[in-house]
């Protein structure tokens, strides 16, 4: 089975650290992978696809050494690969035009403020995710027990993603 | 990559099946039988093993019945030689236009307006309010509504839908309380049993109704409603006690949402009209004698022709399913035209077992089989050769084919011991309150009563309806 990925972007180590503590209790159903860097992101996001697998959530830190966070986001999104990736800033530091600009051209789906809670990281990785499985068009049943379960069972019902057999 | 994989194997197993009787050649089995074999064998790997999604094997089955065994086919003359008239063409492409699918196609159309319009929901508020807030009666409450509405629906959209419907009541309910379990279980059990009470409940009824016609035995849909409606109440209440039993609830009364909203456009009202309509003429067709397959158009042409379905609502019925069946039902013709099922049934010496045994080794096999794989392949597998044994009188005189084939048809939908037993299995199982052993826990009980009272009807209820 195709495997759903979370990929992390931070400059700061113990910022990732503590995202990828929060949202630990996904890790079992969407493998997480952290990077320190856009340049690191984008390989590490090349590799996923090229091994069959799927990008399914990018939580991604604006001010970075190089590359921001929401260029990288822009670009990602002209990839068809990662076109149905959700992508969310987890930043204190984009301004306002930044974050324009990453709604309008990179079709930005969250943003998050730091500081966060851990509960509500948590919960808009979830949400996220299973916007992701409802629009990728995937077989829901093996994500239910971990995302939303209402919407995906809402899907079911509409799509006919799953049926009798 | 690595090229061994369980998929490569099931592959080559499948087409080792399909080879295998060239060279072999089994004994007894003329030319064309042993290129059924073979589709058979190949069909049957596929099926369990999976290594392409289920309806695609069904495909394939067609496509080599096409270009093997048809009059157009690579091999017509040569068994035309051999004393084989080979079938027409026309007559496995047929199987997808055959009138019971039509009958599901029907059932699609009537679904799908019902979920647009939301009147799946709507009727399980107004079904479930007269079941008041008592814990053990809104259970029975869920597993009626839910069977009513997956004797109409596709058991894994209405198991969907009323998950929507119990995780607020399971969110409701204090942690370790095992009534959240009983929540959790009613649905999918309420939905494979419903399943049963109509011809278009679950796909393999379709399976076994077209064998019967086959054989020339026409069951109207009244008739089959007739047939199993006393037996899915009789199930529904046994496993209501069941899971009350095996999971006593520990709060005596909560609350339950039940905001029934009607939608009242034009087209809901219209897609009302039209569901009530099919349905009432369905279950009245001994009255006006119009067959079940006429009626089932009505709403097919209706729904589009009045706007209420449009092109992607069609798009979006279950083909896949249609196809499944209808490859199931293309199979069972060749494993007869060609004499194969009776060879099959030859290998065995049957009339040792009596007409009894051979009822409970067919029911206990579709039984166990369908628990692991497909409940329609399970269908599409047994069905035809319990018609071999009664075409061939091998079973003796007393072995009723029509009830066997019933019996077939019904205990596959009582499979539903694992997650992976059936969808609304699977699909419970994202409640995540119940685990595999709860499940197999009420599967296994509800498995075995269900077996024996379906063994009781086919004794002692069925052969008033099937001769």
């Amino acid at each position: 089975m195709k495997k759903i990925y979370i990929l992390c972007v931070d400059d700061e180590p113990e910022v990732l650290l503590a995202v990828e503590q929060n949202i630990a209790d996904l890790e079992d159903t969407f493998p997480i992978l952290t990077a320190e860097s856009t340049a690191e992101a984008r390989t590490l996001a090349k590799q996923i696809t090229s091994e069959g697998n799927q990008l399914g959530l990018v939580l991604c830190d604006h001010v970075m050494p190089g590359e921001n966070g929401v260029d990288f986001l822009i670009e990602l999104d002209k990839e068809d690969a990662f076109n149905n990736t959700r992508k969310v800033l987890v930043t204190g530091q984009a301004g306002l035009d930044a974050t324009v600009k990453a709604v309008n051209e990179g079709r930005l789906n969250h943003y998050i403020a730091k500081p966060w809670k851990a509960e509500d990281l948590v919960a808009i990785a979830k949400d996220q995710l299973t916007q992701f499985v409802i629009r990728s068009k995937m077989n829901p049943l093996p994500y239910m027990m971990c995302l939303d379960a209402e919407k995906l069972a809402e899907y079911i019902r509409t799509d006919g993603s799953v049926t009798d057999r | 990559m690595n090229f061994i994989n369980k998929k490569t194997i099931s592959v080559a197993l499948g087409i080792a099946g399909l080879l295998l009787p060239q060279f072999i050649g089994f004994e007894g089995l003329e030319p064309a039988g042993q290129l059924a074999l073979g589709i058979f064998l190949m069909a049957g790997i596929f099926w369990i093993c999976e290594p392409i999604p289920i309806f695609a094997t069904s495909l394939l089955i067609i496509l080599l019945q096409v270009f093997l065994l048809s009059e157009k086919g690579l091999f017509a003359g040569s068994l035309l030689e051999s004393g084989y008239t080979p079938q027409s063409y026309k007559d496995f492409y047929g199987t997808m236009a055959s009138p019971i699918i039509i009958l599901f196609l029907g059932g699609f159309s009537l679904a799908a307006s019902a979920v647009k319009f939301g009147l799946d929901r709507t009727l399980t508020r107004f079904l479930l309010k007269p079941f008041g807030s008592k814990p053990q009666f809104v259970c029975l409450g869920l597993m009626v509504s839910t069977a009513v509405l997956s004797a109409f629906m596709s058991n894994t959209a209405t198991t969907a839908m009323m998950i929507t419907v119990v995780l607020p009541i399971i969110a409701q309910l204090k942690e370790g309380d095992p009534f959240k379990k009983v929540v959790a279980l009613s649905i999918p059990i309420g939905a494979n049993i419903g399943g049963i009470a109509t011809p278009i409940g679950t796909p393999p009824n379709a399976i076994a109704l077209a064998a019967l016609r086959g054989q020339g035995i026409d069951i109207a849909f009244s008739t089959w409603m007739m047939l199993a409606v006393p037996l899915v109440v009789i199930m529904l209440i046994l496993a209501w006690r069941i899971l009350l039993f095996l999971f006593p609830p520990a709060t005596d009364e909560f609350k339950i949402q039940l905001d029934a909203k009607i939608n009242t456009s034009p087209a809901a009202i219209i897609s009302y009209i039209v569901f009530g309509l099919t349905v009432i003429l369905w279950v009245t067709e001994k009255l006006h004698g119009i067959s079940s397959s006429v009626i089932a158009f009505l709403p097919i042409a209706a729904l589009p022709a009045l706007s209420v379905l449009d092109k992607k609502d069609i798009r979006g019925f279950s083909w896949e399913v249609l196809w499944l069946v209808a490859g199931g039902i293309s199979l069972g013709l060749s494993l007869q035209h060609t004499g194969l099922a009776s060879w099959i049934i030859d290998q065995v010496n049957w009339s040792s077992l009596g007409s009894l045994g051979l009822l409970i080794v067919f029911g206990l096999v579709a039984y166990g089989v369908a628990n692991l794989i497909s409940n329609t392949v399970s269908a599409t597998i047994l069905v035809p050769l319990a018609v071999g044994l009664g075409v061939s009188g091998a079973a003796g005189a007393d072995f009723n084919m029509g009830i066997s084939i019933v019996t077939i048809g019904v205990v596959v939908s009582l499979s539903m011991i694992l997650p992976i037993s059936t969808p609304p299995n699977a699909i419970a199982m994202s409640t995540s309150v119940i685990e595999s052993k709860d499940m197999a826990k009420a599967g296994i009980v509800v498995g075995v009563f269900g077996f024996l009272i379906t063994l009781g009807f086919s004794l002692l209820y069925w052969p008033l309806f099937i001769k």
